[in-house]
């Protein structure tokens, strides 16, 4: 079942709590009463029809954003994939180091694995933030520029030739090396880990890594179907306008 | 193992392109389903668009907009499945390489469903739990060490080409991709020492 306007937003997180830190980035906390998701997107200023793309790819996998989805704005989605960044370095890494810290509290978890497991977290962290800096330093800002030159249509030479040299396919690729070192990880906790007295601590590690896979693989899929599309869309508009104006 | 395994799913309706999701949901095989109602074009243009492994597409559909030849190189390596709904007849189903009846029951389309992944590969019959060879563990030793393939290949006195199948094998059936991942396997099963290692490349 989709998400859809008319819902109580109360019903919606009854639905499926997953999307609880999903409504969070747009700046909606608990506390909903009886409002609909459109009273709550209005009171919160959120564009329902983007909300609820969002919202939709996250809580059905298969589901395939509608076409009007190129009439969104890149500075929204861009705003949703940002915060998206800050939950998982401000959030969901250091909950995940904190219980891996926590393994050997109760002195029967080998301080050598904790260790190795350890490293291998920050291997992966240190990965996950040099992807996720590009894309906030290099690709972000390009994006923005492109929306902001299209709306305002104000012709900086500079920045016309700063565009030309960029295209959004370059960054479409490098989705995959980041997310081996997790599925490893998942696997090494799952399969090889010698066996504590007490597992629990191990299943909320691993809880929260599938979480955090879910919630990764979600926001890639965000930025192929829907942010790149309307980049696409953008730069061809670009060129169009950027090829009439002979001035440049 | 882990790849995932894109199928093309053609057909009008809705309700067979949900069950067909359905069943192959449960079919212990990772996949992503596109699809479509029809073929608007031509079948070579959507699997240019799609690059499916797999194609699952409606009788009707596929002998109208069929151009071409079978064998042609646009359709090598593809595998397509035809949906009938009666046991259909010989000549019109000779194109695909498998068919399903979709009026059939539950149980007997699931079994219809693992014959042909078993038979074209993509699902093994028997588990996948086997553990690594003393050969496949005497590469793992020298991956987590930090040697590339040719240097394994010297020290093992084997050809890249062998270290790099042992490698894949490894990977398949530890589930374990990446170096950093093989060298901790490597640590908590004392196929390395942790002082041992030069901690020097990481990729």
């Amino acid at each position: 079942m989709l998400i859809h306007k008319d819902m109580k937003m109360a019903d919606v997180i009854h639905l499926n709590h997953h999307l609880l830190h999903v409504i969070n980035r747009f700046g909606i906390q608990l506390g909903f009463g009886e409002k609909s998701v459109k009273q709550v997107c209005e009171l919160h200023q959120v564009p329902l029809p983007f909300f609820l793309e969002i919202v939709n790819t996250f809580h059905d996998s298969t589901y395939f954003p509608v076409e009007s989805m190129l009439q969104f704005k890149a500075s929204e989605l861009i705003e949703y994939l940002h915060q998206t960044h800050q939950y998982y370095l401000d959030f969901r890494i250091p909950e995940i180091e904190n219980y891996i810290r926590r393994l050997t509290n109760d002195n029967s978890f080998d301080e050598e694995i904790k260790v190795l497991l350890l490293d291998f977290f920050r291997q992966y962290t240190h990965e996950l933030t040099i992807h996720i800096n590009k894309e906030e330093q290099r690709v972000y800002p390009y994006v923005l520029a492109l929306e902001h030159y299209l709306q305002d249509n104000k012709l900086e030479k500079e920045l016309v030739e700063q565009l030309k040299a960029y295209s959004i396919h370059e960054y479409e690729e490098d989705h995959d090396d980041v997310e081996s070192k997790l599925f490893d990880l998942k696997n090494i906790l799952i399969k090889y880990i010698p066996q504590p007295k007490d597992s629990r601590i191990l299943n909320l590690i691993l809880h929260e890594i599938f979480e955090l896979e879910k919630d990764l693989n979600n926001h890639a899929h965000i930025e192929d179907l829907i942010l790149v599309p309307i980049v696409e869309k953008m730069e061809q508009d670009f060129l169009t306008i950027s090829n009439q104006d002979k001035t440049l | 193992m882990n790849e995932v395994v894109k199928i093309l799913v053609i057909e009008k309706s809705y309700i067979i392109r949900e069950g067909l999701k359905a069943l192959l949901s449960q079919m212990g095989l990772a996949f992503r389903m596109d699809e479509a109602d029809c073929i608007k074009d031509s079948f070579q243009k959507l699997l240019e668009k799609y690059e499916p492994q797999v194609v699952i597409a409606n009788q009707l559909q596929l002998s109208e907009k069929w151009h071409g030849n079978r064998n042609s190189t646009a359709f090598t390596g593809l595998i397509i499945i035809g949906i009938v709904h009666s046991i259909p007849d010989e000549n019109q189903t000779s194109h695909f390489d498998f068919t399903l009846n979709v009026m059939n029951s539950k149980s007997a389309l699931t079994n219809d469903f693992q014959d042909i992944f078993v038979k074209i590969g993509l699902v093994s019959e028997e588990n996948d739990s086997e553990t690594i060879s003393e050969r496949e563990a005497d590469v793992l030793r020298l991956v987590a060490l930090g040697l590339t393939n040719n240097e394994i290949a010297e020290r093992l006195f084997i050809s890249v080409h062998t270290v790099m199948t042992h490698r894949k094998n490894i990977t398949r059936k530890l589930g374990i991709k990446t170096v950093s991942g093989l060298t901790v396997y490597a640590i908590l099963n004392k196929l390395v020492e942790s002082g041992e290692l030069k901690g020097g490349r990481k990729e």
